[in-house]
């Protein structure tokens, strides 16, 4: 059978007429879209992870989910499509609350080509969020049309296989490829809630401080990229005009050095050893001042794994000291956290900037 | 007003929770009550789990009771236990390691000497910054003792950083109480300094309605007397008067609820566009409303306002009480637990529309929400075919359940020309998934950055008082015209409210 967006829709209509499954038949239903977000997954293992973080992330984001992946093999149809529906309880628990997932699975060369058919399922007057897992592609049809027409483009540096050289050419190419597309990588947002600690050391009577930081110590975990240390690096680096002195580089290497206002600024990404499902998180950060007193400002986890402790030491006497709740952010949370927002965020431009500063340029031309 | 935190902390900018307040200490009087220990204190540490608690934050609690700064701590956990019970020690201890107490009677100045000389011993260990916020959580009748003494003791002075007072309500009895405290209040502290609170002001959806009128065009054009019939606002409630019968029974529903929360969110609906969002600005468009209210007198108190008070009933299936019943309500109590009442405003914009308001407690559910009907079409082409048009209401539920509703005709699918009524549904809770700060977290955190946009002004106060005298004073004075009590429990109030309606196409909504 042909597939087309006529089929598609009528057959989510019947689903809603039916209810989409035997609890919710003849229920009153209620069908909540406050985004499009089209996700591409590279094959089918990455196909299966990405659609277990989109009905998770339908209860909080409710929308139009379209899941693109290739087939497994070539003996598969050329295009096959799904719908299915999610239904959660809003908030007050006396409704259901219902969105759907539509999930192409085609052959690569039909994938290439397959951008007009998916803008053809997005709902009207609704942002478009396009979510590339990987790697990103290069001179890819479908993925040049969709982050055309998306609002918004999300990468994860965490699954780059060259994050220095993925970063690299991001921060080189996207403003003039896409210059109506915001581009965001689900990194940062792992990182927000540190740049949030980091920065409440500094309120108040510490603001003074941050102009005497001397020293970054920054530890995460060893066997992972430095990615999200480098993040953290960059940020503090477009945030206190520190200007990078070091050699342009290709890998992350151990220590980074800027130019701040009262002189030499070192940053060193520690890596620690730990358990590999946590290895690609930060574990603590440091931050060291050398002005008269001085000062030691730290975030790091605490023993109480759900916890963090944020404090500061002036004169080697303890200054502030508080503990947060800091549960761990799983994919879908990471990805609900970005999509809150649907405004540009400067301090990510800000710091993607810094990083094409530091990080050795890119070939465009190549693959 | 202080800096904002912002122009300090570089690494602020960007951040999307960027309306941290500057370093300050929270003192609130009548710490060991209920406010407290279920509102205030949850809502600082939904604040703090946010990180939009200052980092140098104390708060010292002050009461009569005597007891120690452990067993303060040890009490509050308790009670935050109840709507954070997964919350860890470490947690509590980080939270709390600033808090303090002080025992003290409200009138005594050796203790405000006492406090001035505990915040600036905070302000020297804690960074606070000499940023202090006072908190009037206690009965009414202290607030001027407290403020005076604060005054005496030099706490309202601001040559260090900022001094605020929060009051919280009843504002008043009546218009001259109401007057002689902010005589009272503004003898101590500017009226910049002073944030009397409504928590109503703090809910998601009554901030939303400004956003709704002002933030939209499609609502301005028809925002007027050519094309609203008439608007209805209700605040039921299904709880009887529990164990505030001594305070009720000599405030009653008006003093208890129009005169700030139905008058408040009337404001938010009727008011201009306001120059700017801004506090003053929003309150000098919320105090022309209230100035708009066209007086009663006698005749109209007659004509436009029912009272009504519960009878025993039942609710959820349960026998309830009628409010004579009740624990500690004199007999023969002719306070009213209900009132509706028919409100004009004497504006360009509204002239004719009238407002219906009304409220009551021991209802069949507790709601709030405002409805704008909206007149018929003015040439009913339909009229042979289609005999039950419903007007078109734009309903905004404030709680429970938050969101807007638009109700309008559309045909029903076949032959005939049939219409239906149709729901375009909004919910917070589905489209934003995630539930609102409650009213206190807002309002705490609005304070500490010195925005008053959701706080009430002095004048806005003694307007509302000014309107709603008449009818207080007639009530108080005279017996109902039907014998009390006349609705009974698990009803939506007296019959004789629908005398308010005047028009046959208007009807009280169910709800």
């Amino acid at each position: 059978m042909t597939v087309s967006a006529q089929q598609i829709e009528k057959d989510l209509t019947d689903l809603w007429r039916e209810g989409p499954d035997d609890k919710t038949k003849g229920l009153g239903l209620q069908r909540v879209y406050t985004t499009n977000l089209v996700a591409f997954a590279p094959d089918h293992v990455e196909g299966y992870r990405v659609e277990q973080i989109l009905n998770d992330l339908a209860e909080k984001h409710p929308g139009r989910y379209i899941l693109i992946r290739p087939a497994a093999d070539s003996t598969e149809p050329p295009l096959r499509h799904y719908v299915m529906g999610h239904c959660f309880f809003g908030a007050g628990k006396e409704k259901r609350v219902c969105c759907d997932i539509i999930k192409l699975v085609a052959q690569k060369e039909v994938i290439e080509n397959l951008y007009g058919f998916t803008f053809s399922l997005l709902l009207p007057d609704l942002p478009v969020e396009f979510w590339w897992p990987g790697d990103l592609p290069y001179e890819n049809p479908f993925f040049e049309r969709m982050a055309t027409q998306s609002n918004r483009v999300w990468v994860d540096s965490t699954k780059f296989k060259d994050p220095v050289r993925s970063l690299a050419r991001l921060s080189t190419f996207w403003d003039s490829r896409f210059p109506h597309t915001l581009l965001m990588d689900l990194n940062w947002i792992r990182v927000q809630r540190w740049r949030s600690l980091i920065a409440e050391l500094f309120d108040g009577q510490w603001s003074g401080y941050l102009r005497d930081v001397r020293k970054v110590s920054i530890a995460y975990g060893e066997g992972s990229p430095a990615t999200r240390g480098f993040f953290l690096a960059c940020w503090l680096a477009s945030r206190l005009g520190w200007k990078y002195q070091g050699e342009r580089i290709t890998t992350f290497p151990p220590q980074l050095d800027f130019e701040g206002p009262k002189g030499k600024v070192e940053v060193v990404l520690q890596p620690v050893p730990v358990q590999d499902a946590k290895r690609d998180r930060i574990f603590a950060v440091g931050l060291v001042t050398d002005g008269d007193p001085s000062g030691v400002f730290t975030v790091v986890r605490d023993q109480d794994p759900h916890c963090v402790i944020a404090q500061s030491e002036i004169d080697k006497k303890p200054a502030f000291s508080r503990t947060v709740s800091f549960e761990h952010f799983h994919s879908n949370e990471v990805l609900n956290s970005g999509l809150k927002n649907l405004r540009p965020d400067p301090g990510w431009d800000k710091t993607l900037k810094m990083a094409g500063t530091i990080l050795a340029k890119p070939d465009l031309t190549k693959a | 007003m202080s800096a904002p935190i912002l122009l300090e902390n570089p690494l602020r900018q960007g951040l999307f929770s960027d309306r941290v307040p500057q370093p300050c200490s929270l003192v609130i009087y009548g710490a060991s009550g209920d406010l407290t220990h279920r509102k205030l204190v949850p809502a600082l540490f939904d604040l703090y789990e946010k990180h939009l608690l200052p980092s140098s934050f104390c708060l010292i609690g002050i009461s009569r009771s005597k007891m120690s700064d452990a067993e303060f701590k040890a009490k509050l956990k308790d009670s935050l236990k109840k709507s954070e019970p997964q919350l860890s020690d470490s947690l509590w201890e980080s939270f709390s390691q600033n808090f303090h107490y002080l025992a003290g009677s409200y009138d005594d100045r050796s203790a405000y000497e006492a406090l001035a000389r505990r915040l600036d011993q905070v302000d020297r260990e804690n960074g606070t910054a000499g940023n202090r916020i006072f908190y009037l959580s206690t009965p009414p009748n202290v607030f001027g003792d407290i403020v005076e003494n604060l005054g005496l003791a030099g706490l309202n002075r601001e040559d260090k950083g900022f001094s605020r007072v929060v009051i919280e309500k009843p504002f008043g009895h009546d218009l001259e109480s109401a007057k002689a405290l902010n005589v009272k209040v503004k003898e101590t502290f500017k009226e910049r300094q002073i944030y009397r609170i409504d928590h109503y002001l703090g809910k998601e959806t009554v901030q939303s309605l400004l956003v709704m009128r002002f933030a939209n065009s499609i609502f301005e054009p028809i925002w007027d007397r050519r094309y609203v019939d008439h608007v209805q606002i209700t605040a039921s409630e299904d709880l009887g008067v529990g164990t505030r019968a001594g305070y009720y029974d000599s405030s009653g529903v008006l003093r208890d609820m129009f005169q700030n929360h139905l008058f408040q969110v009337m404001c938010l609906i009727a008011m201009e566009p306001p120059v700017a969002f801004e506090a003053n600005a929003i309150r000098d468009e919320k105090l022309k409303i209230l100035k708009a209210i066209r007086p009663f007198n006698e005749d109209t108190v007659y004509q436009w306002a029912i009272r009504g008070q519960y009878g025993p009933g039942f609710l959820a299936g349960e026998k309830v009480p009628g409010y004579l019943q009740e624990e500690g309500v004199p007999p023969g109590s002719f306070a009213p637990t209900y009132a509706a009442l028919k409100i004009f405003l004497d504006t360009w914009r509204w002239h004719g529309v009238p407002f219906l308001l009304r409220s009551g407690k021991r209802m069949p559910k507790r709601t709030t929400e405002v409805a704008i009907q909206f007149k018929e079409p003015p040439n009913l082409l339909f009229k042979n075919n289609l005999v039950n048009l419903a007007p078109n209401l734009l309903v905004v539920r404030i709680q429970p359940d938050e969101g807007i509703t638009l109700k309008f005709e559309t045909k029903v699918p076949g032959m005939s020309m049939e219409a239906r009524t149709v729901n375009m549904d909004f919910r917070y809770g589905t489209a934003f998934a995630e539930g609102s700060s409650e009213a206190y977290e807002r309002l705490l955190l609005d304070c500490m950055l010195g925005d008053a946009t959701l706080f009430i002004r002095g004048d806005e106060v003694e307007a509302a008082w000014e309107a709603l005298m008449p009818v207080i004073s007639l009530w108080e004075t005279t017996p109902p015209e039907h014998k009390f009590p006349n609705y009974e429990a698990g009803t939506w109030g007296p019959p004789d409210a629908d005398n308010l309606l005047e028009k046959p196409w208007r009807k009280w909504r169910r709800l």
